[in-house]
């Protein structure tokens, strides 16, 4: 290696009429080009690996899904271009496109997909997408671009899981070449963008893929920085040093509005914060929880916490979704709350004692709705004592019973299908569920079974108000995402809270 | 190297091992404590009950304490770390992935912090008994009670956005492509040539390397102005002054290498826990390190991880220690006798 006086030297002036320049004017000169400040890394380059929601808005830039969703929720042609479910539930015909090349310019076939969704699982692959499909008996492949699944029990979510998380299509003739590490390593997929460089928990570096078979994204490079930290990330976007970013805390979002080179604004999605409740304790008494949840001035907790973006629930759905009801009310009552816990023998002298578990900055403003509801419980005769829990843990807790009461909890659901609200919130045999209890169960499991659309969503709506009635649940808010950007970026905006670079162009 | 070096490291050595045991059964005791279930972390949240059990087996924990940390720390001998629960990857690879950039960062912050606190602490000798000594002790002590994170925001609002002077995301920008071969970046950089690549390397190490710094050259200023006041107070300081030896000459070449040796004590403690400090700050500025892995593996209750890094930073406290007793000794001819 030789490093001459003059290089040194040239790089230093460099170096120096960089630093002098501001840096979101250095940044700004590439306008083919966006940089992202992303709050967490992926877990892998695995797709099929791992069910994490933030991850799958930087997956569906490399890779592609079988359904795609829409900005408004409903399920459209994707690398399927038809698909069916039979009557029965059991089958799922569907016919791919057969203009889709990978990255490496292999043409995508059904082969491809039936190792996807089928094959990887029956080699023990350690994906998540094997725990999703385990209904799965067989893909049949017909041709190249016509295949069946076949479910060992009926499947009636099949569209929206294949649209959902985890579910890609990844090159077979790749993968087994190099190999699932191999893979990670350098994955290909047929999505919008290629992966270039990639390091952990820093930054992805993704270049178009201008032989995509779909629409053409307008920017030609997008950078992902992770970055953990929402201040950071705030002060990343109103420094230049990235373009866009999400999950800002409310404070910052409302303060970056009023820069006049940024936008920010807090979008609702189909995600809701609720109290998981569990039939244990003084709320194996229906009085305390119907009081619990009619204590709680829901508008209050969305001014004081969420600038009055979160809009306020009644029943474990949020709006636009297929089950959800505008007209079922349950209201903020007060003197109804204490009419119910003085039937069982509580007022504010004798106040029912439970513990409230809460995450603290998982999502936000977690902590001030525990502490908030605590607040209003006190008044009416409810004393909650609240211990912070780290997310990972609350799976283990729940399957070892050991939930309190109550837990502030924020429920993901991209698809906006009933299914994967009320009926994996209130299914006593899945690990999402802390209610347990016979009655709700059967119904659930019967809705499980249910293939008729129209049937199955009118089965969810009485669900809900019927586990919302006898304080299975108590929904609180819809979610909100924050998103800041510098302008012009412009973005489309997914009701389920999706930030895709390859929806963004400037101006 | 002299033979009384090479004695005390193959001390410092036969020490170590045995405190690297205790820190590996403390580790994997008290993370098994932990209401977490390592097979369950490591599977999909709608796994049934049933795979989780059969997981649990797999993972050879139903077995007993003792066995299964007979199992662990046997495939840590062989340099197997197990796997990520979160990552799903071999944990060795992941911190040797990570580890070089945490020392670079260490390193720049070690830096930092012994210039600032040699600095610090020669000025603040040098104003005792005026009129500014208060005001500086006061500044040492405010420095000193600020933790490396309200540093790393600081600077981040102060040179990040409002000055808009340097980088506080990640380590490149984003016109670099990261040169791979050793994982210490700024060798890469130099080593294929590339210092435009190495100096913006750099620009994104200055803000963090600061907030690191920072925080440990205040105890740095302090212990080296009390030792420089003892050793005035030594017999062959008065001899030397009526010598008529310069005040300057004095205080470089007789004190301060007298004063220095507790003070080179006290870093080799401060850069241990230094690695602790990158933590936080290795977060906030979206710094790729291991301290960044370790926040991440304790927010998603990834055992193999916490348990590889816990270990990691335990042997690299043991080595810098030995460091700097291998110092103390080139810098003490008294000791090294001794020895």
């Amino acid at each position: 290696m030789t490093i001459k006086r003059r290089s040194i030297l040239q790089a230093a002036a460099l170096g120096a009429a960089g630093a002098s320049l501001p840096l979101g004017q250095l940044l700004a000169q590439a306008r083919d080009s966006v940089t992202i400040a992303w709050p967490t890394d992926v877990p892998s380059w695995d797709p099929n690996q791992r069910t994490v929601p933030d991850a799958q808005p930087i997956y569906k830039l490399v890779f592609d899904q079988p359904i795609f969703q829409q900005p408004d929720l409903t399920f459209g042609p994707g690398l399927f271009k038809t698909w069916k479910l039979s009557d029965d539930g059991l089958a799922f015909e569907v016919e791919m496109r057969d203009d889709v090349t990978f990255h490496d310019g292999s043409k995508m076939t059904a082969e491809d997909f039936r190792y996807s969704f089928y094959e990887r699982v029956q080699a023990k692959h350690a994906i998540d997408v094997a725990n999703i499909w385990r209904r799965v008996t067989d893909i049949e492949v017909h041709s190249p671009t016509k295949a069946t699944m076949r479910f060992g029990s009926p499947y009636p979510t099949a569209a929206p899981w294949l649209g959902f998380m985890a579910s890609y299509i990844v090159p077979k003739a790749y993968m087994e070449r190099v190999g699932v590490e191999g893979f990670r390593e350098k994955p290909i997929g047929s999505g919008p963008y290629r992966l270039v460089e990639y390091q952990l928990n820093s930054r992805m570096v993704l270049e178009r893929n201008d032989a995509y078979w779909g629409p053409k994204p307008e920017l030609r490079r997008i950078i992902v920085n992770v970055v953990r930290d929402p201040a950071a990330r705030a002060a990343a976007v109103e420094s230049g040093q990235a373009d866009v970013t999400v999950n800002v805390t409310v404070r910052d979002a409302e303060r970056l509005a009023r820069v006049p080179t940024l936008e920010a604004e807090l979008v609702p999605i189909t995600r809701l914060v609720l109290l998981q409740c569990r039939n244990t304790g003084v709320f194996n008494d229906e009085n305390v929880r119907l009081a619990a949840h009619h204590a709680i001035d829901k508008t209050a907790l969305s001014r004081a916490i969420y600038g009055g973006a979160a809009v306020p629930l009644s029943a474990p759905v949020t709006p636009g979704a297929p089950s959800f009801e505008p007209d079922f009310k349950f209201d903020f009552d007060v003197a109804k709350a204490q009419q119910l816990l003085a039937r069982s023998g509580f007022n504010p002298q004798n106040p029912a004692k439970l513990k409230m578990f809460t995450t603290n900055g998982h999502f936000s403003g977690d902590f001030d709705v525990a502490r908030a509801i605590a607040q209003m419980w006190r008044r009416v005769g409810i004393e909650a004592e609240v211990e912070v829990i780290e997310y990972a843990k609350y799976f283990e807790l729940n399957r070892g019973n050991q939930l309190p009461e109550v837990t502030v909890y924020s429920w993901d659901n991209a698809t906006g299908d009933p299914e994967i609200y009320a009926g994996y919130m209130l299914n006593p045999n899945l690990p999402f569920s802390a209610w347990k209890e016979e009655e709700i169960g059967k119904m659930v499991t019967a809705l499980f079974a249910t293939t008729d659309f129209a049937k199955r969503i009118e089965g969810y709506k009485a669900l809900q108000r019927h586990a919302v009635n006898k304080g299975a649940t108590i929904p609180l808010l819809q979610s909100i995402i924050t998103v800041a950007r510098r302008k012009p970026l412009q973005m489309t905006k997914y009701g389920n809270g999706w930030v895709l670079g390859s929806t963004m162009k400037w101006g | 190297m002299h033979l009384g070096i090479v004695k005390m490291i193959g001390r410092r050595i036969l020490i170590a091992l045995p405190i690297l045991g205790v820190v590996s059964v403390l580790l994997f005791v008290v993370l098994r404590l932990l209401p977490v279930d390592p097979a369950a972390m490591s599977m999909a949240p709608n796994a049934t009950l049933e795979e989780i059990a059969a997981k649990r087996i797999e993972m050879g924990l139903d077995r007993s304490l003792p066995e299964q940390y007979a199992i662990w720390i046997g495939r840590v001998l062989q340099g197997d770390f197990g796997t990520s629960s979160h990552f799903r990857r071999p944990v060795i690879g992941l911190v040797v992935e990570t580890l070089p950039q945490t020392i670079e960062l260490v390193a720049l912050g070690i830096v930092v912090a012994t210039v600032l606190g040699l600095a610090g602490g020669l000025w603040m000798f040098h104003v005792r008994g005026t009129y500014q000594e208060p005001v500086v002790d006061f500044g040492s002590t405010l420095l000193m009670s600020i933790p490396e994170f309200l540093w790393a925001l600081f600077f981040i609002l102060l040179f990040g956005v409002a000055l808009e002077l340097l980088p506080f995301v990640g380590r490149l920008s984003a016109t670099y492509s990261r040169p791979n071969a050793t994982g210490f970046l700024l060798f890469d950089a130099l080593a294929v040539g590339r210092i435009d690549i190495f100096l913006d390397a750099l620009r994104h190490m200055v803000l963090p390397a600061l907030a690191l710094g920072i925080a440990f050259a205040p105890s740095i200023m302090r212990v080296l102005r009390s030792s420089l006041l003892d050793v005035y107070h030594e017999d062959y300081i008065h001899q030397a002054r009526l010598r008529g030896i310069p005040e300057r000459t004095l205080l470089t070449r007789h004190a301060l290498k007298n004063a220095i040796l507790p003070t080179l004590s006290l870093m080799g403690v401060q850069f241990g826990f230094m690695f602790g400090g990158t933590l936080l700050v290795e977060v906030i500025y979206s710094y790729p390190g291991m301290g960044n892995l370790m926040v991440d593996a304790v927010r998603n209750a990834d055992l193999p991880i916490i348990q590889a890094v816990g270990l990691t930073y335990a042997a690299i406290v043991l080595v810098i220690n030995t460091v700097v007793d291998a110092l103390y000794l080139v810098l003490n001819p008294k000791l090294r006798a001794a020895a």
